[in-house]
């Protein structure tokens, strides 16, 4: 009947050409930086090849030294490092100006040494963290969780933050290839148990905000003083670290300076288990709206009312969900000209979650609203998903998705069985760290297949990682996706939990043509400094008549940051019809038949796209002293 | 009508504004439309504005699962248990929306949902005892393969339903908890004490009202453990939309 059977059963994813603005036309230029000495030829070009279009060059490369999950040495360690194998991230920025983009990888181990890669241009890399001054990021009181790098004081040079369990870092670049530790003298001391950061102008007033993602509470997870620390529900755990915005209050004669503004801004209220931050303008009102991915419960969708505040408006745009929220990828996968977000959750056989594609369906503030169409996409499998990244490897001009999985691969016995255990309890108390059973050498989800999923014209994705040799079994955590040989195709980066990270060369065959913009926003406050970097600019490039909208973002997806220049696959188009562009000020500009095969670099005072060129490094100043 | 009117229409014509039985009415004829987001609104409406009408919870949350909008119907009577902290129904409805997800999730998930149900079965028999309450948690203790030991507390909860039952005027639906008495003695291994269960649902509302009560006394061994193990099948939909109470005249 349908009526009072009631019950439970149970059981048990250079150019070339300068252009002036708005109506120009393009000019050749004798200039600039020219595609790389191995990009395609015009005899490849329409041709695919069976042979992987990816080549690993970790070790050629010189970057395969291995992450370190962090021990603790507390009554709860034997669970704690189950539960703490994260941590292996990767951040991109041309640090020292050259021109081409550097890496920053966090280990996690007490005497583990974050590594700063310095790109030398033939695909290789020199490790320089400590001349530099940012290798020490872990300590008995912290472990470095994830990076960002942003131009935190406005000078025009990156500045890192380090993510930790414990007590984050900020390091001012003094554009000499070396870094002061300001965290302090920022406001930003405060104990926090962050995993995410992502940086972008919330109240557009010219400089960058920092909002962190914050996992467990602030207890000190090295000595904690109570037992009382973990999530109190699988699905429905509201006792986690939330969310913490810092302001940027410009730079004085300490320097730059932070205040938390989470109340005010009306962030307090998630309380949740946060694993990672995509920010984004989804409504296209012209400031960027905020997706909080959070483990054991509910997302967050919060939408940017322009104020300096944010509405919580989670129900109306996505709903509520009880999922385990990993990342949050922001993209525009179907050319609609709307940005779309990509959630990773867990779907394994004893949770069967999937993961979230939420299409955006347009509206603005409390009419937004996404659909998620994960199932049809074929993008709602990825095992246990962590980084999710859109890009376009094949430069086809469809965004694909890199999705890399799989928690703990441990010896042949299931920990599921140990969970059961716990579960069973209906009293149980989970946030008692106590009730939670040692993981010790047993799997959980592991040796699980990366998946990169090729974008078949923005309703369907087929998995190619085999075929391109993408489908690593390693615990992977965090993908990065760059130009890091400046060629037109992106490489990615991939960092995996006690592991080697895996950096992949794209080597596409097809000769599929590409733009890519670099881009340097001015400070729409004339008493802010310099510029922000142009996180948050939008680019909107009609190609083939088609469409297509990409922005720069501060950091999304989970444990990773990559590259910030604009990238567009044109197929076998050369040239982009239009360009548009929007920075954050309001400005906008507009380029017309913008070649093909070239990095840029797009200016927003004066007006400009340009070939770029490589900064003059500025004189070794002393603290303080360059800033105005 | 006036731009000042038409916007106060506009106005008075949100949800809260309308009578529950109209909002309700409404719903279901949406449903019947298969307007399925529209019915989920208006029905949610409804049961937020009557707390203890178990009908327009029941029926707002197979809005809910045809939707595949599971977690919101949690939520939704999460806050109406914060809002009425003493109504049974609330926590009866919101036990049962965790029982709608059981199909859609994993095992590990399904285990939670499962006992997080039976918590909210306790909260609501903790504030009234009722013949739907402890067949609700009778029954669930029953879906509890053997080695969790659960069975016995089911036919406490069922041996005191039946005891309801037979308080007043004999419902076809009693019968229910006669089959899930029996059904939790199979579980022992005592059929003699499950036949018994068995015949005496027969005996109480007759059989005609309940077939798969004589479809049970009809098997024996293999035959039976078949039956009743289909009947407790991982991955079957519970229903849970009550419509039974109502076809036969229980106040909502």
């Amino acid at each position: 009947m349908s009526g009072v059977r009631l019950v439970a059963p149970v059981v048990l994813l250079g150019l070339l050409g300068t252009l002036g603005p708005v109506g120009a036309t393009a000019r050749p230029a004798d200039g600039g930086v020219a595609a790389s000495t191995e990009a395609p030829t015009s005899e490849t070009a329409g041709e695919e090849t069976a042979a992987p279009w990816f080549e690993d060059r970790t070790e050629a490369a010189g970057v395969a030294r291995s992450h370190r999950n962090r021990s603790f040495h507390n009554p709860y360690a034997r669970i704690m490092e189950g539960y703490t194998a994260l941590g292996a991230a990767v951040a991109v920025t041309d640090y020292d100006g050259d021109g081409l983009e550097d890496l920053f990888v966090t280990d996690s181990s007490e005497t583990g040494r974050n590594l700063l890669y310095r790109n030398d241009g033939d695909f290789s890399f020199t490790e320089v963290g400590e001349a530099a001054g940012v290798s020490r990021g872990n300590d008995a009181a912290n472990a470095s969780a994830n990076a960002l790098w942003f131009d935190a004081d406005g000078d025009g040079w990156d500045d890192l933050f380090v993510v930790r369990f414990g007590q984050s870092q900020l390091y001012r670049n003094r554009g000499d290839g070396t870094f002061e530790d300001v965290t302090a003298a920022a406001g930003l001391t405060r104990y926090l148990n962050s995993i995410a950061a992502i940086a972008f102008d919330y109240d557009l007033d010219g400089d960058l905000d920092l909002v962190l993602g914050n996992y467990f509470q602030p207890v000190n997870l090295f000595d904690p003083d109570t037992p009382r620390f973990f999530p109190e529900s699988f699905e429905e755990a509201e006792n986690g670290g939330g969310v913490t915005l810092y302001r940027n209050e410009g730079t004085g004669p300490n320097g730059v300076t932070f205040t938390d503004v989470t109340e005010a801004a009306g962030l307090a209220g998630d309380t949740g288990w946060s694993l990672d931050l995509g920010h984004a303008d989804a409504d296209g009102d012209g400031d960027d709206d905020l997706f909080v991915a959070s483990d054991f419960g509910t997302d967050h969708f919060f939408v940017n009312d322009g104020d300096g505040t944010f509405t919580d408006a989670t129900e109306t745009a996505v709903g509520i969900d009880t999922k385990k929220g990993m990342n949050a990828d922001w993209g525009d996968f179907d050319n609609d000209g709307l940005l779309d977000v990509y959630v990773t959750n867990i779907t394994d056989e004893y949770m069967r979650e999937g993961n979230f594609l939420w299409r955006n369906n347009g509206g603005q503030g409390s009419d937004l609203t996404f659909t998620d169409v994960a199932r049809e996409t074929g993008t709602y499998d990825t095992g246990w998903g962590w980084a999710g990244k859109f890009f376009d490897y094949d430069n086809d001009g469809w965004l694909d998705l890199y999705v890399v999985n799989g928690w703990v691969s441990g010896g042949p016995d299931n920990y599921v069985l140990d969970i059961f255990e716990l579960i069973i309890d209906p009293e149980a108390d989970l946030a008692d760290a106590r009730n939670w059973p040692p993981m010790g050498d047993k799997t959980l989800s592991g040796y699980q297949h990366n998946m990169l999923f090729h974008n078949e014209g923005g309703t369907l994705f087929r998995d190619e990682a085999a075929r391109h040799g993408l489908d690593s079994i390693a615990d992977a955590r965090g993908v990065a996706v760059a130009d890091l040989d400046r060629d037109g195709r992106m490489d990615l980066f991939v960092t995996n939990a006690g592991e080697a990270p895996n950096l992949y060369r794209n080597v596409l065959p097809t000769g599929a043509h590409w733009l890519e913009i670099e881009l340097e926003g001015s400070a729409t406050d004339p008493d802010a400094m310099g510029r922000m970097g142009a996180v948050s600019t939008v680019v909107r490039a009609t190609i083939d008549g088609v469409p297509h909208v990409s922005f720069v973002n501060g950091g999304n997806g989970f444990a990773s940051q990559s590259t910030r220049r604009v990238h567009f696959g044109l197929g076998s188009r050369t040239v982009v019809e239009r360009l548009e562009i929007r920075w954050p000020s309001g400005r906008r500009q507009r380029f017309e038949n913008v070649p093909g095969d070239r990095i840029f670099r797009a200016v927003e005072e004066p007006p400009d796209l340009q070939p770029p060129t490589e900064r003059e490094p500025p004189s070794a100043p002393s603290p303080g002293d360059d800033r105005p | 009508m006036t731009y000042l009117a038409l916007l106060l229409s506009v106005l008075f014509a949100t949800l809260p504004l309308h009578p529950p039985a109209e909002l309700f009415a409404s719903g279901m004829a949406a449903a019947e439309a298969r307007e399925s987001a529209r019915a989920l609104e208006l029905l949610e409406a409804a049961a937020a504005q009557e707390p203890d009408n178990l009908r327009y919870g029941a029926e707002y949350r197979q809005m809910a699962i045809a939707t595949e909008r599971y977690d919101r119907s949690i939520r939704f009577f999460k806050r109406q248990a914060k809002r009425y902290p003493d109504s049974a129904d609330v926590r009866l409805n919101w036990g049962y929306a965790y029982v709608d997800k059981i199909p859609a999730a994993g095992a590990v998930t399904q285990v939670i949902l499962a006992n997080t149900a039976l918590n909210r079965f306790t909260e609501a028999l903790e504030r009234q005892e009722t013949w739907l309450g402890l067949y609700t948690r009778g029954n669930s203790y029953i879906y509890w393969p053997t080695i969790f030991d659960r069975a016995k507390l089911g036919i406490a909860d069922l041996e005191r339903a039946v005891e309801l039952g037979e308080q007043g005027e004999p419902k076809g639906y009693h019968a229910h908890a006669y089959a899930a008495l029996g059904d939790g003695w199979w579980r022992l291994g005592d059929l003699e004490k499950a036949r018994a269960a068995w015949q005496a649902g027969i005996d109480r509302v007759g059989a005609d009202e309940a077939p798969y009560l004589a479809e049970r006394l009809a098997l024996d061994g293999e035959e039976l453990d078949a039956y009743l193990d289909a009947t407790y099948a991982i991955g079957n939909r519970v229903g849970t939309d009550l419509r039974e109470l109502w076809a036969e005249g229980a106040q909502p």
